[in-house]
């Protein structure tokens, strides 16, 4: 579905940090009973001493108004203090730490992936619309696109790992291998496969529907008969000049691709034990762990939105009407 | 723009099998009382049955018949899917057609706060909403109905928008027409393709969102879901079990959906009518 | 270098062009004009074999059968052989990539040079095209119209290609920017060969050594360009002048009878062709040579209608008509001016047969008239000065106008009678109730007038002989009288001599102008070339004397001393 480009500038981002910020915050305060249990949940509640509970009311001004208390809490957050998790015994920051790297890696890498893939594809399949390899391509495409990305990274992991059994079932690292260098990085690849392969499938058909239509209304457009006209051969007209045209609104919707991403990452990571901030969440959920919750989800949103802006700041780059818009 | 939405379905291959294939699922879900043969969320003591006779898809781990859960977890996807379109469909209307018609700061407003939601990614706020909320069915369809308006509030704008031009133009020549007059009467018919391409997608999101939700946990307990269903049988993937358990329900969920996208995509020329012409896929 | 044969062009169940002939030689530049839907962009576009219909007939560049070459082939000679500047319209350069990197494009990717080489190259053309240098590395979308054609001019001459295709190149400029335009590709044109596609007749003039007019997929005429405008033979091709607004051309605008049709068989313009025959529904006419160009035409071009040849009469001593020779073509006007008793009178009196001449003939479409019968008034017919005179007052507006029909003895009563309701709706006339039987006396001068020429053309002429029909008359209903034969010569295709003493008024109504002194025939030509430039002094007299808006009477002041303006 095409949509249009807004410009998207720091206001846009600041509210929406702000309305993270606030529902994080507001969320467990709104919630009946003691707010530290809400806050901490019941489990970690236990653990704590009275010592440690009235220290904790003091820090986040549990017992005065509203605003203080969001006062506290942004002092804390500004000093990286994202609180500690009962669960893991450790500070939710470094717990989120530990897991974020491997996050990145696989939501970066199949990204990057399904985004070239996706406009490769929907580059060729314009160019030859109608065709039967153009036909096939979009009923595949449309029908792969379908199947949720958990229910594909399932099937993979059944048909690969339990029933072929030539791709391991879990993890990133086969665990206490003492594997380095190549041999490490070779590993990490194996484990890497299947749920890579489980997102990027799941997610090239966004940006395969979007290049194509693209494509269909970029090659009737007037340059592309003065391309021709210049007697360039057909590699040259794909991709420099109706490509190039046609990979624009794909890298704008980016963006807001990534919610859907971030997603299938979280079931992907569940389904595969892959050890990252999705995988981390499941585990807080079960364990009721609210800190940890509030941290990835403060964290995760925050990374998010990060993402977003990025985007926002390199596609002026690549279209110059708007970089040198009149 | 003179569009005629049961040709462009009809027209295209694609389309027909979409509207099939739904129909077929949802008159499943209809006589799924009538066809499923057991209660799908009675227990008994046989677990982990092979499909038979009697248990068409099998058992599950607590006894339950896979069939008769695959039937009812129609009748949850579907409803969530069309409450959910409905209502995000209608947020959509409502707010971007307020912001394109009323337009001054009430529309800069509006607009902001619609563009900033849109970058917030959904399913962390579900997450963490359901961890503090135990979620029955009708807080789920609120919540997706909630986080899902805003990519059409935008396009209803948009629309709206240019319709508006042709509305002072209407209105001028109509004697002084009541601009609620031609809101019901011009503006309104001619977003309704718009809106019916926004519902179709909307519930394509809002089937997805339900099933993985369901898969992590957070659902109502007392309805069947597919993504409850898949999440139950992954515990169990190291028996051949997942053949009959897993399989189904991720094939109905995707049939679902592919059956929603082939639809949505016959429809697009609706929005942009240069892709008209297209051959059917 | 370039031949086209029988170049037949379809899309779908329509034939866009339906064989053309065309050839350019080495360092040429042809025109190709026509209004939209001609064809002209196809022509260009199947030279370059760009098109998406089916295409037969041969193009051979050089010897080199274009259409019979493999797509691999083609792309090779695209840009190296032959190139195009297409019409600026948006998005004719793509808008992602700099202007300079889509001019050197072509020379990379056809191997003639490599980026630097090319990036040299293409410094030298932008900077010749004049495009300022701060531009080149601009990208399409900040660029003028005109700083874009310039760009586009500069790429199509990137591989140095032997011939170059210009589509519309400056339709799309301002005034100051088109001449701008129009002088640089004089200078480039020097070394390649062109074809220029225009509706512009005006550019394509400057631009162009040969003319081509095209119509409905068919050229109508190919000729030396200054030949071809001062002179078209062909009847689309003076149609085109006429309607043109220019500086040049003095008469009226006119228009083409009709709307743009296609015919399946025959000449395109035939059903819009005020002397087309039987055969030019038939049979298409192919291009034939004749008066130094060639024209698509089954008569030949515009033909003749009356001529006379050393034409004399006397009324004893006094030459009124001394050997007098002039031609009036169809659709045309020839204006005979001459002040009273230059003998313009008596000439057409004795063209007429009303008086016999002494010496000379007289020839009407071509053969000799011996004797004036009925075929000759059915043809040729005459209004005078004085409506009032010359018709009787005894018969209604009714009988007068069917009296011509009725001496010929033409079809039944009723169908007299329809007709003369046609050519009283022709002259604006009422031609219902009571009108009908009024009579003369109860009529304006304006009525009378056209009611004259509704008589004269009830007979469905070729030639209207006109003497001083607007002199009686107020000059606002001079004018509309005026207006009214303008029209009728567009629709029907009426030639007229045009008698008159007023040489400004004859300026606006005629294509040639014929002036009288004493009997003779002192000049000749096109109208506008007579005001502006005459030969003979008793023009020039006559011009500067003649009628303007000046506020100060310079122009009778200078004739009578004979000093320049």
């Amino acid at each position: 579905m095409v949509r249009m480009f807004s410009k998207r500038n720091l206001t846009i981002y600041a509210i929406a940090l702000l309305l993270i910020l606030g529902l994080n915050f507001l969320l467990p305060r709104m919630m009946p009973g003691d707010p530290l249990m809400a806050i901490y949940g019941k489990d970690a509640l236990v653990q704590m001493t009275p010592d440690l509970q009235a220290d904790l009311v003091e820090r986040f001004s549990l017992d005065e108004s509203m605003w203080q208390q969001f006062g506290a809490y942004f002092v804390a957050l500004f000093k990286g203090d994202l609180g500690y998790s009962y669960h893991f015994n450790e500070p939710v920051f470094d717990v989120i730490l530990g897991r974020l790297p491997w996050t990145l890696l696989l939501v970066g890498l199949s990204l990057i992936l399904s985004t070239i893939l996706g406009i490769v594809l929907g580059i060729e399949s314009g160019w030859r619309r109608g065709s039967k390899t153009d036909k096939t391509m979009l009923g595949g495409i449309m029908a792969l696109n379908g199947f949720p990305d958990f229910f594909l990274g399932m099937v993979l992991l059944l048909v690969f790992g339990v029933s072929l059994g030539i791709l391991p079932l879990a993890g990133a690292m086969t665990p206490y291998s003492g594997l380095s260098g190549g041999a490490l990085v070779l590993d990490v690849l194996k484990h890497l496969l299947l749920p890579l392969a489980a997102l990027t499938l799941a997610h090239l058909a966004g940006g395969y529907l979007l290049t194509r239509n693209t494509m269909i209304t970029v090659l009737k457009e007037p340059y592309m008969l003065t391309a021709r006209a210049k007697g360039l051969p057909s590699r040259v007209l794909k991709y420099r000049h109706a490509g190039r045209n046609s990979m624009l609104p794909v890298i704008t919707m980016t963006g807001i691709w990534l919610g859907r991403v971030v997603m299938g990452e979280l079931f992907i990571e569940i389904i595969f034990s892959y050890p990252g901030l999705g995988y981390l969440t499941y585990e807080a959920l079960l364990a009721r762990d609210y800190p940890v919750i509030q941290g990835v989800f403060l964290l995760g949103a925050t990374l998010v939105l990060a993402a977003n802006f990025l985007v926002d700041l390199c596609y002026p780059r690549l279209d110059p009407r708007i970089r040198h818009a009149h | 723009m003179h569009i005629d939405l049961k040709k462009e379905v009809a027209h295209s291959g694609s389309g027909r099998f979409g509207i099939a294939l739904f129909l077929l699922i949802v008159i499943l879900a209809i006589f799924a009382p009538l066809l499923a043969g057991y209660d799908p969320t009675a227990q008994s003591p046989v677990d982990l049955e092979s499909p038979s006779l009697s248990h068409l898809l099998g058992t599950n781990h607590v006894g339950q018949d896979i069939w008769s859960q695959l039937l009812y977890g129609a009748r949850t996807s579907l409803l969530v899917g069309l409450s959910v379109a409905f209502l995000s469909t209608l947020l959509s209307a409502i707010i971007g057609a307020s912001a394109a018609l009323i337009g001054g700061l009430y529309d800069s407003i509006v607009m902001r706060v619609v563009d900033a939601l849109i970058v917030i990614p959904v399913i962390i706020v579900l997450i963490l909403v359901a961890a503090y909320l135990q979620p029955s069915l009708w807080i789920l369809i609120i919540l997706l109905s909630l986080l899902g308006w805003q990519g059409g509030a935008r396009i209803v704008r948009a629309q709206a928008l240019s319709l508006k031009e042709g509305m002072h133009v209407s209105a001028a020549r109509s004697f002084g027409a009541s601009r609620l007059y031609l809101i019901f009467r011009h503006i309104l018919p001619d977003l309704s393709p718009i809106l019916l391409v926004e519902l179709i997608y909307s519930m394509r999101r809002a089937v997805f969102m339900e099933a993985g939700l369901a898969f992590i946990g957070i659902s109502d307990p007392n309805m069947v879901s597919w993504g409850m269903m898949m999440r139950e049988s992954l515990e169990f993937s190291y028996l051949d079990v997942w053949l009959w358990w897993l399989l189904p329900a991720g094939i109905a969920l995707s049939l679902t959906i592919v059956s929603i996208t082939f639809v949505g995509h016959a429809l697009e020329p609706v929005m942009d009518p240069r892709l008209r012409g297209e051959a059917s896929a | 270098m370039l031949r086209i044969k029988d170049l037949r062009v379809n899309y779908g169940q329509e034939q866009i062009l339906k064989g053309i002939d065309l050839e350019v030689r080495d360092g040429e530049c042809l025109a190709i004009v026509g209004e939209s839907g001609a064809g002209k962009t196809t022509l260009g576009l199947s030279i370059m074999q760009l098109l998406e219909g089916r295409v037969q007939g041969e193009i051979f560049l050089d010897g080199l059968d274009l259409l019979s070459l493999p797509e691999k082939s083609m792309e090779e000679i695209r840009w190296d052989r032959v190139s195009m500047v297409f019409q600026n319209a948006n998005n004719v350069l793509n808008p992602v990539h700099t202007v300079i990197e889509q001019v050197m494009e072509p020379m990379i990717e056809h191997h003639l040079s490599d980026r630097s080489e090319a990036k040299e190259r293409a410094w030298q053309l932008l900077t010749r095209a004049g495009l300022p240098r701060d531009r080149f590395s601009a990208y399409p979308h900040q660029l003028s119209g005109g700083e874009q054609q310039r760009v586009l001019i500069a790429m199509a001459l990137a591989n140095d290609p032997e011939l170059v295709i210009l589509d519309e190149p400056v339709s799309s400029l301002d005034a100051a920017s088109r001449a701008e335009i129009i002088g640089l590709l004089k200078s480039i044109g020097r070394d390649h060969t062109f074809i220029v596609i225009s509706h512009d007749i005006s550019s394509a003039a400057k631009l162009a050594d040969k003319i081509a007019t095209m119509y409905g997929g068919r050229i109508m005429e190919l000729g030396p360009v200054s030949e071809v405008l001062s002179r078209p033979r062909h009847p689309y091709t003076r149609a085109l002048l006429r309607s043109y607004p220019n500086m040049t051309t003095v008469k009226d605008l006119q228009g083409i009878k009709g709307r743009m049709t296609r015919p399946v068989t025959g000449c395109p313009f035939h059903p819009r062709c005020t002397q087309a025959i039987e055969v030019c529904a038939q049979e298409t006419p192919s291009l034939a040579p004749t008066q130094g160009r060639y024209v698509a035409c089954h008569r030949g071009g515009i033909i003749t209608l009356l001529a006379a040849r050393n034409l004399s009469k006397s009324f004893g001593p006094l030459k009124a008509v001394d050997s007098v020779s002039l031609s009036i073509e169809g659709g045309e006007t020839l204006a005979l001016v001459g002040q009273s008793g230059s003998g313009k009178t008596t000439l057409a009196k004795t063209l007429m047969g009303l008086w016999e001449s002494d010496d000379g003939e007289v020839y009407l479409e071509g053969t000799k008239v011996d004797n004036r019968g009925k075929d000759f008034y059915r043809k040729v017919q005459m209004i005078f000065q004085n409506p009032g005179e010359s018709l009787s007052h005894r018969l209604s507006v009714l009988e007068l106008v069917r009296e011509p029909l009725d001496i010929q003895g033409i079809g039944t009563k009723e169908e007299r009678e329809h007709k003369v309701m046609r050519v009283l709706e022709e002259v604006e006339l009422p031609n219902k109730g009571e009108f009908l039987e009024r009579y003369p006396h109860h009529l304006s001068g304006g009525e009378l007038q056209r009611l004259s020429i509704a008589r004269a053309l009830v007979l469905d002429p070729k030639v209207l002989i006109a003497d001083e029909p607007t002199s009686f008359l107020d000059s606002s209903l001079q004018a509309k009288v005026l207006k009214l034969l303008l029209n009728l010569q567009e629709q029907r295709g009426l030639s007229m001599l045009f008698i008159t003493h007023d040489i400004a008024l004859s300026r606006k109504i005629s294509d040639r102008m014929a002036i009288m002194l004493q009997g003779r025939i002192i000049e000749e030509g096109a109208s506008n070339e007579v005001v502006t430039d005459p030969a003979h002094p008793y023009t020039e007299s006559l011009v500067k004397s003649a009628s303007d808006l000046h506020s100060k009477s310079e122009g009778l002041a200078q004739a009578l001393f004979d000093q320049p303006l």
